[in-house]
């Protein structure tokens, strides 16, 4: 038993130094107070990890690594294997730390896997202790040892549950010490660290602990991470875990922090000097701290920022060039005969004749360095009706009231009654002629806005017969026995989220829980087509405002881009940690926004796929966005009834609105895009005055850089007005070509 | 809320999860739904773990049977969506190729017909009924609208027994027909004209999406009559001029 005293003897010696505790999970608990006697063969019986022999066998080669000193071998293998960085780090970390010190923690060391080694010999004669410190021949004794594998694996994989809260107290403790201008910085990394310590914890399987640890501190996170921290209650259970994706990528992908280098020396400082080292490996592991040089922020600065489940936007996420500006109008020539003068015989005023096109073309003779090229991604031509389309646009907008802070638009509410809490989406076409709804009943009822009803086109047979070479040919070909005010599309089987129309008025879009995207056409009233690639419920679809693309974003936590005549999508837009809950086109096509439920905003590129922008800032799912009509400026609303408004080309936050009380789901702007009108589940429609908002921006070449905007607090001066509804949350926002104001919502009494 | 004394243990239990998990305001009818949901879901593990052991040939039914029935379980239902590194690598390689060129002119931009849900997902079954040569008589086909899973989806227009003709437009795909038109010939042919419906027309614009099982059938259609003999007294004006190929 000589073998056996001395591997107790080494673990007595270690003890002392470090505190580490190097058995089994059965001695765990009282291996900190009581003799090591107990430990070293007793409890080998209970095998507490159940992670299979191939873990094992795994686990049981990383330490024969370590114990070799073969470091980078180490760092690979566990890479590869995806361990988690747990009490494997310990000998090697403290190898690393101590090396620098004297003989004595050497010694532990060496006595740290000489005990290891004790239980490595014992049951597996044949590893040849090759390397390994003289000790450890004496201690490959013939003891019978049970199952070593179970007690490797046990050893590397906990890393020590109970030492866990008082590590992290040691950290809080600190932390509350240092300078008020680091402690703000640092105090970030409360959140990360306690999120995976309970992970880590969990995954192991120690829920007890687990549990104990969480009790004692989840009350000190930050109040807009307690819904996480909700969700975090109810797993307790590795098997948990493994049914809720968020928290799985949440595990495998790095929480960004953005620290400044002087905080993050006297963090780096404190974790390695002292036995802390678990947490400096949790911190390497799991955590990507984004070092810059300068001031270190301020609380509300941090505030402003934070809040998503992947920490904030790595600097260099944000750095690519977007480009933001418009699509060069095409040159469409009015043609000033017909319509011109029918135009002006009405209004009896005689205009002159001057080309339209000069207006549209004049201003854009060169190309804008912030727009994408006019083919960087293939668009649709445009067809006599679209042209034509232009032309109605064109005239509608020089009858456009200006708004302004003193000239608000009078709004128009259509309150659908009756919907029994069943309507979930709502879109009105660009000229505001007509409305569709998507229900919770599966259906999508479109309805004419303007007296003219809506019509089928005449069936096959019937259209033979019409004359083609009439002028009214558009009309004759409707089936006039078909003419209501409402249609009903049947086709869906799952509540309809997401309802967007075509440019060209002649589909209609929608996107249900059954995971499919419905093409509906507005002439026969018919589905066409159904997309199917999204297994899950999908939340959003929009058309893009050149027609022929449309993207759509579900609980797969991807987003699609899909054209109308592929029936697989063209781009898969994969990165977001939870459900995407709201998709966006940019103005000029050539981006996609997409509002996800872990509280940050990506922008992707259409044509390559990549995301080019992380914006976190909301504390809440993000249920809308809306884009400025000049593209540069976005807005978003959230669950956590704010309106944060973003700079797209720089990535910053702009500004932020506080006024709603409850989620907005409903953003739009203006047509010259100088009011945004918000409504939200708080039965309110709010005004805001963005060329204010946008005025006060200074946007100098550091705030650039390191991405720090002091918010101004003037909520209160955008605010232009509010108006109330009689309990009905506002779902949808429209301003028509004349910038009248249209809402919509479901009359929830 | 109903005094604490005439609410049973189970819903007592289910309120008070709810609260543990945040859930504040639901409606009453809530409580309900999730008891039923817990009962069908906790009989339906238990009943196949009972299945797991009795294959296993044990008497009782222990832990390892019933963690068999909750994982089999969760991989067909309660599926989650696939893992983020997964997702990654399939858009990587889906986001490589260019977006494709739009071809111009091409009518409404639709995919290929069959992954479109515009063939009409019925089959017209002829009546098996002797030719009189009497005008006016009109043979209403009968409709056979069934799975159409099952059965092709080629509308096989029959005229009665003399003349058999199908027209066999496109090839039988299962799910989703070809788009075609077929003419039928209109009133004027005799029953001794032997039509061959080479060009007959079905006016039927077609849809629907029955492919997934929908709720409605949409048949904008006209009946077609086709009995060669007769006369369709709900015709529309059909020009025989037009049928001059016939």
């Amino acid at each position: 038993m000589a073998a056996v005293q001395d591997g107790q003897h080494n673990l007595e010696v270690e003890k002392d130094i470090k505190t580490e505790i190097t058995n089994d999970g059965s001695g765990n608990i009282n291996a900190n107070s009581s003799s090591p006697g107990s430990t070293s063969s007793g409890g080998k019986s209970k095998s507490p990890a159940g992670s299979g022999e191939d873990q094992q066998t795994l686990l049981a080669v990383l330490q024969f690594l370590k114990r070799n000193k073969l470091t980078e071998s180490v760092d690979i293998l566990r890479r590869e294997a995806g361990l988690s960085a747990d009490a494997d780090d310990s000998p090697v970390s403290e190898s690393a730390g101590a090396g620098s010190g004297g003989v004595p923690n050497v010694g532990a060391d060496g006595g740290d896997a000489n005990s290891l080694l004790s239980r490595v010999s014992i049951a597996t004669p044949v590893a040849p202790p090759a390397t390994a410190p003289p000790k450890v021949v004496a201690a490959s004794g013939g003891e019978d040892q049970p199952d070593v594998n179970v007690v490797l694996s046990a050893y590397s994989q906990q890393g020590d549950p109970v030492m866990y809260p008082l590590y992290y107290n040691g950290l809080k403790k600190f932390i509350e010490s240092v300078l008020d201008c680091h402690r703000a910085e640092l105090s970030q990394v409360f959140y990360p660290l306690f999120v995976h310590m309970y992970l880590e914890l969990v995954y192991n399987n120690h829920e007890n602990e687990a549990k104990q640890f969480f009790e004692k501190f989840s009350g000190d996170q930050e109040c807009y991470y307690e819904e996480d921290l909700r969700i975090l209650s109810s797993m307790s259970k590795k098997e948990h875990m493994k049914g809720n994706e968020t928290m799985l990528d949440f595990r495998t992908s790095k929480f960004v922090l953005r620290i400044s280098r002087d905080s993050y020396q006297l963090l780096k400082r404190h974790l390695q000097e002292r036995q802390n080292n678990q947490i400096w490996n949790i911190i390497q592991e799991h955590l990507y701290i984004d070092i810059f040089d300068g001031m270190p922020r301020s609380k509300s600065q941090i505030d402003a920022m934070s809040g998503s489940l992947a920490g904030e936007g790595k600097r260099d996420a944000n750095k690519a060039k977007v480009f933001y500006g418009l699509l060069k109008e095409p040159e469409i020539e009015v043609p000033l005969d017909d319509e011109d003068e029918e135009a002006e015989n009405e209004e009896g005023k005689p205009k002159k004749k001057k080309p339209k096109k000069d207006s549209m073309g004049s201003k854009s003779k060169k190309q804008d360095p912030n727009a994408p090229q006019q083919t960087r991604i293939p668009l649709p031509e445009l067809k006599d009706s679209d042209k034509l389309d232009k032309i109605m646009n064109m005239k509608e907008a020089t009858k456009k009231i200006r708004l302004g802070p003193d000239n608000l638009p009078s709004i128009c509410f259509y309150s659908f009654l009756n919907a029994y809490q069943g309507l979930t989406a709502v879109d009105f076409t660009d000229d505001s002629s007509l409305i569709a709804g998507g229900f919770a009943d599966s259906t999508v009822r479109v309805w004419s806005v303007t007296p003219k009803k809506l019509r089928r086109v005449k069936s096959a047979a019937d259209l033979s017969n019409i004359d083609k070479e009439s002028d009214d040919v558009l009309e004759r070909i409707m089936d006039e026995k078909t003419a209501s005010e409402s249609k009903i599309l049947y086709g869906h089987s799952g509540p309809v989220y997401g309802i967007s129309f075509s440019p060209d008025r002649n589909y209609l879009l929608s996107s249900s829980e059954d995971g499919t995207v419905r093409l509906w056409s507005l002439q026969t009233f018919t589905c066409l087509v159904g997309y199917k690639g999204h297994n899950y419920p999908v939340w959003d679809t929009q058309f893009s405002p050149y027609g022929y693309y449309f993207i759509s974003g579900g609980h797969d936590r991807v987003a699609r881009l899909w054209a109308t005549d592929h029936y697989q999508p063209l781009r898969m837009f994969a990165g977001h940690l939870a459900d995407i809950t709201c998709t966006r086109f940019h103005p000029n096509a050539n981006y996609v926004a997409t509002g996800s439920a872990d509280r940050t905003i990506r922008l992707w590129d259409v044509l390559t796929g990549n995301c080019v922008r992380i914006l976190t800032g909301h504390k809440g799912p993000i249920h809308s966005l809306a884009f400025s009509p000049n593209g540069k400026f976005m807005a978003s609303g959230a669950t956590d009834s704010r309106v944060l408004l973003w700079d797209v080309g720089h990535g910053l936050m702009v500004g932020e609105l506080k006024g709603h009380t409850d989620t907005i789901y409903a953003l739009k702007f203006s047509r010259d895009g100088e009011i945004l009108a918000s409504g939200s589940m708080d039965n309110t429609v709010k005004l805001w005055d963005t060329l204010k908002a946008f005025d006060d921006v200074e946007l100098d070449d550091f705030t650039a850089a390191t991405g720090h905007i002091h918010l101004p607090e003037n909520s209160q001066e955008l605010l232009l007005g509010t108006y109330m509804t009689k309990s009905t949350p506002v779902i949808h926002l429209h301003f028509t070509r004349r910038n009248l104001l249209l809402a919509a919502g479901a009359y929830n009494p | 809320m109903a005094s604490p004394k005439t609410v049973p243990k189970d819903a007592q239990v289910m309120i008070q999860i709810l609260k543990d998990m945040g859930i504040t305001e639901y409606e009453p009818r809530v409580i309900n739904q999730m008891l039923e949901f817990t009962y069908r879901y906790v009989t339906t593990i238990i009943e196949d773990a009972k299945i797991y052991a009795t294959h296993a040939k044990k008497n009782i039914v222990d832990a390892d049977d019933i963690r068999l029935a909750i994982q089999c379980r969760m991989d067909q239902s309660f599926t989650s969506p696939p893992p983020r590194d997964f997702l990654l690598e399939v858009a990587r390689q889906k986001n490589q190729t260019p977006l494709p060129l739009i071809k111009p002119y091409t009518g409404p931009r639709l995919p290929p017909d069959r992954y479109c849900l515009t063939a009409p997902n019925y089959r017209l079954k002829s009546i098996q009924k002797k030719v009189s040569s009497s005008a006016g008589r009109i043979t209403v086909p009968r409709l056979s609208i069934g799975a159409v899973s099952s059965r092709p989806s080629t509308p096989t227009l029959g005229t009665p027994s003399v003349q058999s003709v199908t027209t066999k437009v496109g090839t039988p795909v299962s799910l989703s027909g070809q788009r075609f038109s077929v003419q039928i010939p209109s009133s004027q042919t005799t029953a001794s004209k032997s039509s061959t419906p080479s060009t007959p027309m079905v006016q039927n614009v077609l849809i629907n999406p029955s492919l997934i099982g929908s709720k409605k059938i949409l048949i904008t259609t006209n009946m077609v009559s086709q009995n060669s003999a007769s006369e369709s007294l709900k015709r529309k004006h059909e020009d025989d001029d037009d049928y001059d190929a016939l």
